[in-house]
């Protein structure tokens, strides 16, 4: 089921295109990863998402009926990428602020920070201020305040720069547990090994322009080169004859092999067998999320140029 | 609308409860206070008592005149020095003296306009003025002599004097005095208000900038709400800080008029304040002031909201941007003296009427009476043209805020805000 449909979304500044006609589609539970490279325009997108800002031409399709940004907003959490608290707040006070900003009555805003507070051991933080806080601390404080009011559909910008691996891992679980208990996420990064591991489903913005929409899955399938590691006895290059493959390197004493057009790995393992060798790996290499996102944005200038409109 | 409420309870919340407010409410009135006794005190001790040695030739300022108003009043003292007068005029500094009058030969029936203090120094004119008391007393005294009048016939003089005050049979309570003393202390207290709480709306927003909550914030709420909470709690702050010296009057009021005339000083003020209040329309004037406070705060506070959303944390950038805003506060405080000494002049009416003037100068005048020096309609003209134009800056600063609350890097000018606030979405 659809909880996000945008619908050839437009946003024009003075000099440049910040998103210029982006489709996407955000099933209800999934982990979508929205990828690009800074001032791909990632950050203007959301910012219509959260209705921060209008979109100049296109439609957002929030829950089923068109998006209204004054009281939907409730049922959207957004941690932007430049986030930051009241620093001489109290942090109880600050969180109960932020959950009553959102729509939660004060009870309910009293009664579920002190589930998040225990569950992130935050217990003793309530009456500190946050310029007493760790920027790893902070960060929890602003993850909690930010999924406290258990919205649809929650949108992170970068959650884990500045974390800790163990409290990375602690984010990571609590991203998953509300995926499973319902929650969408749309997860916004330049990180792709965390994108791999934690996103269903990515989309790749460049230039205001989506290039790439699909499941993790789809997108290697899709990039892949036909490389396969073969772990063998003997010394490949020692094979002659017309294989169907070639070698391209070496790598941990596996042979890299890229099988020629037409072939299928079966041929390669049945040209391996008849020629006697002993076969102890033989592995599909697919494209990490990383060389793929190198490759689709390399090329275009790293800086994005102003431009007239 | 509950969003804005609890918007304006933590901006109100956090700024009452911080240890700045709650001291500079207890110190403001303290200050005021030392200030006007201070001044006084100050303005006493700086008279000096002067030294002269008197130079007659004339014959009329004898020894014994001048040893008799000495005894009389000691806030001077006069030395006949006739004798050796040239050794006095070379070198009256060694001879203790702080300068020396020369008297010129004279008749008492047409006598002399002016005399001369010479002294290496200039005195003010609070130190010469009872040198100069002096030597009119011993003038009267000399010219009653010759006239041969008795004590009889110089009370008669002394006593049939016209003094003309001007009385307003229209009103008749008003007190030119009053008014001026209420004039100017309204039109300051607003004055203050606007450029003290209207530079707090300014940080108050730099604050969320840098802190970069303002992202946060706006997810949830209008930028247009956020703006508007935050001015209507710092708003209310003032207001609070207003109540609390109000209170404070009040009880040092009653509590001098329970302890009776204790106190000289005490009694006098608590007189004072009576006769005071007394004159003055106290309601209308306590409305007025109300309005052109609020009104006014918006007005300006607005502006410096937009200003506070459009500079990054550098405060040199917010001092360079506001301080037209700046000016206008002081250009009406500039105004309003005019105003005080002269309230229907044209000045102080279009000055009363305009409203980037007319908190400032319109209180100011209030005070003077409604509705003889202020006609009612020159108050609901001002008063109907501040609502609407605080109207539209509030509207123009929502349109700057929502741009500038989440625009990072280089300052915008004057002209670029202005392309902000004209841009449709």
């Amino acid at each position: 089921m659809t909880l996000l449909e945008l619908q050839n979304l437009k946003k024009y500044f003075a000099t440049q295109k910040a998103v210029d006609d982006i489709s996407l589609t955000v099933e209800r539970g999934q982990i979508f990863g929205l990828l690009g490279p800074n001032g791909a325009g990632k950050t203007t997108l959301i910012r219509m998402i959260t209705g921060i800002f209008y979109p100049d031409e296109g439609q957002i399709i929030f829950d089923g009926k068109k998006f209204d940004p004054i009281n939907d907003v409730g049922q959207i959490g957004y941690m932007p990428e430049e986030r930051g608290l009241y620093k001489k707040m109290k942090i109880g006070e600050q969180a109960m602020y932020l959950a009553q900003l959102k729509g939660l009555s004060k009870a309910d805003a009293l009664k579920k920070i002190k589930q998040w507070f225990i569950k992130f051991e935050m217990e003793s933080w309530w009456s500190k201020k946050v310029e007493d806080l760790s920027k790893g601390m902070s960060q929890k404080l602003q993850f909690v305040t930010t999924v406290l009011h258990e919205p649809k559909l929650i949108i992170l910008d970068e959650p884990f720069s500045g974390l800790d691996p163990v409290n990375s891992n602690l984010i990571k679980d609590e991203i998953f547990n509300l995926a499973k208990n319902g929650s969408t996420i749309i997860f916004s990064t330049h990180r792709m090994e965390q994108v791999e591991e934690i996103c269903d489903h990515i989309a790749l913005v460049n230039k205001g322009k989506k290039i790439l929409d699909g499941t993790v899955k789809q997108v290697k399938q899709e990039f892949k080169e036909n490389l396969y590691s073969v772990g063998i006895e003997q010394e490949l290059s020692s094979i002659t004859g017309v294989t169907p493959y070639e070698i391209v390197g070496q790598k941990n004493g596996l042979h890299i092999l890229k099988i020629n057009e037409g072939s299928t790995p079966n041929d390669v393992l049945q040209y391996l067998l008849n020629q006697r060798a002993t076969i102890h790996s033989f592995n599909e290499i697919l494209p990490s999320l990383n060389d793929i996102f190198i490759k689709l944005v390399e090329g275009t200038p790293a800086a994005r140029q102003f431009q007239k409109i | 609308m509950k969003k804005i409420w609890l918007i304006i309870k933590r901006e109100y919340l956090t700024r009452v409860r911080k240890k700045t407010f709650i001291i500079s409410t207890l110190l403001f009135p303290i200050l005021w206070i030392a200030l006007i006794f201070g001044m006084g005190y100050i303005a006493k001790e700086s008279v000096q008592n002067l030294k002269i040695a008197v130079i007659d030739n004339s014959g009329y300022f004898s020894e014994e005149r001048l040893n008799k108003q000495n005894a009389i009043d000691n806030s001077s003292t006069l030395i006949p020095e006739t004798k050796n007068a040239e050794k006095i005029v070379a070198d009256y500094k060694t001879n203790g003296y702080d300068g020396y009058i020369v008297i010129p030969a004279m008749s008492w029936k047409t006598g002399t306009d002016s005399l001369q203090l010479k002294s290496n120094k200039s005195y003010g004119s609070s130190s010469t003025a009872t040198v100069e008391a002096k030597l009119n007393r011993i003038w009267n005294e000399i010219k009653n002599d010759s006239l041969q009048l008795d004590n009889e016939k110089q009370q008669i003089l002394a006593a049939s004097r016209i003094t003309l005050k001007s009385k307003n049979i229209e009103d008749e309570k008003a007190d030119v005095k009053t008014a001026e003393g209420i004039g100017y202390v309204s039109g300051l207290l607003i004055y203050l208000i606007l450029l003290i709480y209207g530079s707090q709306v300014m940080m108050g927003v730099m604050e969320e900038k840098t802190n970069r909550i303002a992202e946060v914030i706006v997810s949830s709420v209008k930028p247009f709400q956020m703006m508007l909470g935050k001015i209507l709690g710092i708003g209310l702050v003032a207001l609070t800080q207003f109540f609390l010296w109000i209170a404070f009057v009040v009880i040092i009021y009653n509590v001098g008029k329970v302890s009776g005339a204790g106190g000289g000083m005490a009694s006098q003020m608590i007189g004072g304040m009576q006769s005071m209040f007394g004159s003055v329309n106290v309601p209308l004037i306590l409305f007025c002031f109300g309005f052109y406070f609020l009104a006014g705060f918006f007005f300006y506070a607005s502006l410096y909201g937009a200003i506070g959303s459009a500079v990054n944390e550098d405060m040199r950038e917010a001092q360079s941007l506001s301080f037209p805003i700046t000016m206008l506060v002081i250009i009406s405080i500039a105004l309003m003296t005019p105003a005080i000494a002269n309230p229907t002049s044209p000045i102080a009416v279009w000055a009363s009427i305009i409203p980037i003037s007319s908190p400032i100068v319109m209180m100011a005048r209030i005070p003077f009476g409604v509705p003889n020096t202020v006609p009612w309609w020159q108050l609901g003209l001002s008063m109907a043209l501040l609502v609407l134009s605080f109207i539209v800056t509030v509207w123009f600063a929502g349109k700057i805020y929502r741009t500038g609350i989440l625009m990072y890097g280089k300052k915008p000018s004057w002209k670029e805000m202005l392309k902000w606030a004209f841009r449709k979405n």
